[in-house]
């Protein structure tokens, strides 16, 4: 009875050892240590062993590996000593003479012997007469394997001149240009997607291929979401399909004045159910379009009253911000209108959102500013 | 040999000029030494050798040299591992005094860390082993005399 608990704890306790060997066995020397081991066991079968512990063997295969490192250290160190940066024989003799001495070898009490009759050197002699001549049993690659890396071809060599005059000929030749200054093959799927859904003439397609490279490179910067996008009123008008499709718009020009209006996404909710179902807007809401005091001002010598104004802020000819917030499937649109006009349909849209699918809604966005573009500035998504 | 080459050593110690002869006779041997080493294979492959002295920080082009390292640390192996086989020994022969009959299945020579330990000790290597866990008083001993 004791015997069988015995063995069972005995068996769980090698499986355990198992599993501890070979999750602690991942170390980038692994390969070195193996082959030392069995190098090792060799010489040790050499002795006069007929098996090992698998702990001795390690020790002892470690010691090798330590024995080597610590030759070629006190090499080093004594060949630096001299002024060298590479070693000799003597360097490595001595080092020897020095790893050596607790053992003790002939002629170690005088410390002007020359090394040249260094009794370890003698000893080594003896050892190499006597023994055996064991070759190691696998033959081996070098390692660790160095990959060769190949320099990329520079100016130079392909014959060609570099595209400015401040790059020297030496340095490696650019990628092709498709590559970074726009992304072609994108713009091409894209621009298909875009003729399937939307039908458009093909100027306007180059239009959008042209605009929607700026924007990637944008989006590349931003980062992905939310981003922001700026639309500008006048050249809304008059570029129309071009400029309303929010993935479409032109970088912010230098000198421009950015809007920037920040909307929560779950007020942005409340607003949207609100003004679907004409609701006003409770009192503690707060919108940060408050402190916009242009706006404010505008709303109050508007054409419509404070209620709306709270949500839709005429924007004089300023850019307007466009804010994009990924929730799932269905994105979140609150559009702002200078015009009544632009209110109502807009209303209509968001009464309409919630039946329409994806695709109908991108090519109603695309389209609208064709049907508001009397006053419309712009539409903030 | 060992006599003679102290004294010659001694000499060049005491008396600053150093006898010319017995060092040619030195320097011979050993580039003798050094050129047989092309020709002999150490157990511990060149590779080895070459991968770790990189790794300690040591170059020199020269094959030779990875050879006598190669050829020192399996010296030193070859040692430890004759005084660990020695240990061995002493350790069964003793064993087999007192109980002869039972130890005599186990006579195989086996590399143990206890021998291994030992001897390493002696080189100047400290190696610290668990020496022994049991989970119960009975679990370490043998079946026979756990029988009992």
């Amino acid at each position: 009875m004791s015997d069988g608990g015995g063995e069972n704890v005995k068996e769980g306790e090698n499986n355990l050892n198992h599993l501890h060997s070979k999750k602690s066995r991942s170390r980038a020397d692994d390969f070195g240590l193996s082959i030392a081991k069995v190098a090792v066991a060799q010489i040790c079968e050499a002795a006069g062993f007929q098996g090992f512990q698998r702990t001795a063997l390690d020790t002892l295969s470690d010691v090798a590996v330590r024995h080597i490192l610590e030759i070629g250290k006190t090499g080093n160190m004594f060949a630096n000593l001299a002024g060298r940066s590479q070693s000799n024989v003597f360097d490595i003799i001595q080092g020897l003479e020095d790893l050596g001495s607790i053992q003790g070898f002939s002629g170690a009490s005088d410390v002007h012997h020359c090394l040249l009759g260094s009794g370890t050197v003698r000893e080594m002699v003896r050892y190499v007469g006597e023994a055996e001549e064991i070759p190691f049993a696998y033959s081996l690659p070098g390692f660790p394997v160095l990959k060769e890396r190949e320099p990329g071809r520079t100016f130079e060599q392909t014959g060609g001149s570099p595209p400015a005059e401040h790059i020297p000929p030496w340095l490696p030749v650019f990628p092709d240009p498709e590559t970074y200054v726009s992304l072609h093959k994108i713009d091409e799927k894209m621009a298909q997607i875009w003729e399937d859904e939307v039908g458009g003439p093909v100027e306007k397609r180059r239009e959008l291929d042209k605009t929607f490279a700026n924007l990637q490179q944008r989006m590349a910067c931003n980062g992905t979401q939310p981003s922001v996008e700026v639309d500008f009123g006048n050249e809304a008008k008059e570029k129309g399909l071009v400029e309303c499709n929010p993935f479409l718009t032109p970088p912010l020009q230098h000198g421009e004045k950015e809007v920037s209006l920040v909307l929560p996404p779950a007020k942005l909710s409340d607003e949207v159910f609100l003004q679907s179902a004409n609701l006003e807007v409770p009192v503690s809401h707060i919108s940060a379009m408050e402190t916009f005091a242009p706006g404010i001002e505008a709303v109050k010598s508007g054409t419509f009253d404070f209620e709306d104004g709270r949500k839709k802020v005429p924007l004089n000819g300023r850019p307007n911000v466009r804010f994009k917030l990924g929730g799932g499937k269905r994105c979140l649109r609150v559009a702002i209108s200078s015009q009544n006009q632009g209110i109502d349909k807009n209303s209509t849209w968001f009464r309409n959102d919630d039946g329409m699918d994806d695709k109908k809604r991108r090519v109603e966005q695309i389209l609208k500013p064709s049907y508001e573009s009397a006053g419309t500035d712009s539409l903030v998504n | 040999m060992n006599a003679t080459s102290q004294q010659q050593g001694q000499g060049q110690g005491q008396q600053q000029h150093p006898n010319i002869e017995g060092r040619h006779d030195d320097d011979a041997a050993l580039s003798e030494f050094l050129a047989s080493l092309m020709d002999y294979t150490p157990t511990i492959p060149d590779e080895l050798v070459e991968h770790y002295l990189a790794k300690s920080g040591f170059q020199c082009p020269d094959v030779r040299l990875v050879r006598l390292v190669a050829v020192a640390t399996q010296k030193f192996i070859a040692d430890v591992a004759t005084d660990a086989l020695q240990q061995c020994k002493a350790r069964q022969s003793a064993v087999v005094k007192d109980k002869r009959e039972k130890q005599q299945k186990d006579k195989r020579l086996i590399l143990t860390m206890e021998d291994l330990s030992r001897a390493l000790h002696e080189h100047g290597v400290n190696v610290k082993h668990q020496e022994y866990f049991a989970d119960s008083p009975s679990a370490g001993l043998d079946p026979v005399s756990r029988d009992e």
